[in-house]
């Protein structure tokens, strides 16, 4: 489902729903009105993708504010006796020392890591969506990744 | 390898707020460029069916992040107790001596002087008066709270002089810090009432207390 990658997409891009929300929309419209563009035989995803990236890059720079990692892990379902918040906190102290080291990167390292490994994008489509050649998608992958080990171990 | 297969195991388990509400599409795929303008046409439309619909815009709001804080919808809410509003921020200090253990001046608003504040490193919790309670958080090292709503907390979001911030009423909600370490500080975990959360400059201000939304949007905008 593309709308969903896409909502992803922006959201990673832009760190706010209703912003995300906002690009997908304009970028589902200046798709479809590109589309005599789109090479027939290529591949849609990441042209789509690169169009609604672009909008999100667009608005979060028109609302002059900083995207950060917005992603948080999920709250489990607690039933009905609730675990106590410790203890499904302690459990969760992997994912959220991971997530705050990928929170801690620089925006074009995080937007790799966010596009490679929590969107589980090609690396096509990361290149398409981070505007760069799928060499530089590799190098900047390889340096976040190295980043992240000093910072959580290997 | 283990990093990057704990990264891939993680993204199994985040939270993403859910896309627009839309009519099922299946886009791209498709060779043949006219079903496929006709897809995207149907698409265009139903997203703008759906920002219409109010059902549409609240599905947003079960998942709302604003800059050090993040409130989300549950069905349950984690176990916590009605405590005292500086819950877990340590003894009472002067606002001077708070102001030292959170590494940076508090803002306040005009004609209030207040005589005790409670602090951590980081965050400056000041009472106002009258169940009220200011707290100020400088993203240096406790930069997230975190919020759970029941569904009976009303959850929108506000402007406060043109900043984006969050107002939370009519239900419980939970708050708990969140170290920039990802680690919880559990003893802040508690009940909280009525709370307008919003960005002003570097910082991120949390107003608690039995106010309406227009008495606490008159509050905060008067901060300087």
């Amino acid at each position: 489902m593309h709308r969903e990658v896409a909502f992803r997409v922006a959201y990673v891009v832009t760190g706010s729903a209703a912003e995300a929300e906002d690009a997908v929309q304009e970028g589902f419209v200046k798709a479809w009105r590109a589309l005599w563009r789109f090479r027939r035989g290529a591949e849609f995803r990441p042209w789509l993708l690169k169009i609604v990236a672009n909008e999100a890059r667009n608005r979060r720079r028109s609302s002059g504010r900083r995207a950060g990692l917005a992603l948080r892990a999920a709250h489990e379902p607690s039933g009905e006796a609730a675990p106590s918040p410790e203890a499904s906190l302690l459990d969760r102290e992997r994912r959220e020392e991971l997530l705050a080291a990928v929170g801690a990167l620089p925006e074009p390292a995080r937007l790799a890591i966010s596009c490679r490994y929590f969107l589980e994008l090609s690396e096509e489509e990361t290149a398409a969506v981070l505007g760069v050649r799928r060499g530089t998608v590799k190098s900047r992958t390889a340096r976040a990744l190295e980043r992240l080990r000093e910072e959580v171990g290997p | 390898m283990s990093l990057e297969r704990d990264l891939r195991a993680l993204a199994a388990e985040l939270e993403w707020p859910e896309p627009p509400e839309l009519a099922p599409l299946e886009l791209g795929r498709r060779r043949n460029l006219r079903p496929l303008v006709l897809a995207v046409a149907v698409l265009v439309l139903a997203l703008a069916v759906a920002l219409a619909v109010p059902p549409a815009r609240s599905a947003i709001l079960r998942f709302l992040h604003l800059r050090g804080v993040t409130v989300e919808r549950v069905e349950t809410l984690p176990r916590a107790q009605q405590r005292p509003l500086a819950a877990g921020l340590g003894p009472a200090r002067s606002l001077d001596d708070a102001a030292r253990m959170a590494g940076f001046p508090p803002v306040l608003p005009p004609g209030v002087a207040p005589t005790r504040a409670y602090a951590r490193w980081s965050v400056i919790a000041i009472p106002l008066g009258g169940d009220r309670l200011l707290t100020e958080l400088s993203g240096i090292g406790m930069d997230v709270s975190k919020k759970f709503a029941s569904g009976a907390a009303r959850v929108a979001p506000v402007t406060v002089d043109g900043a984006p911030g969050i107002w939370i009423e009519g239900g419980p909600h939970v708050l708990v810090f969140r170290r920039r370490d990802g680690t919880y500080v559990t003893e802040t975990l508690r009940l909280a009432g009525n709370t307008l959360l919003w960005e002003h400059g570097t910082l991120t201000l949390r107003l608690e207390g039995p106010l309406t939304l227009p008495e606490a949007l008159r509050l905060a905008r008067s901060i300087r």
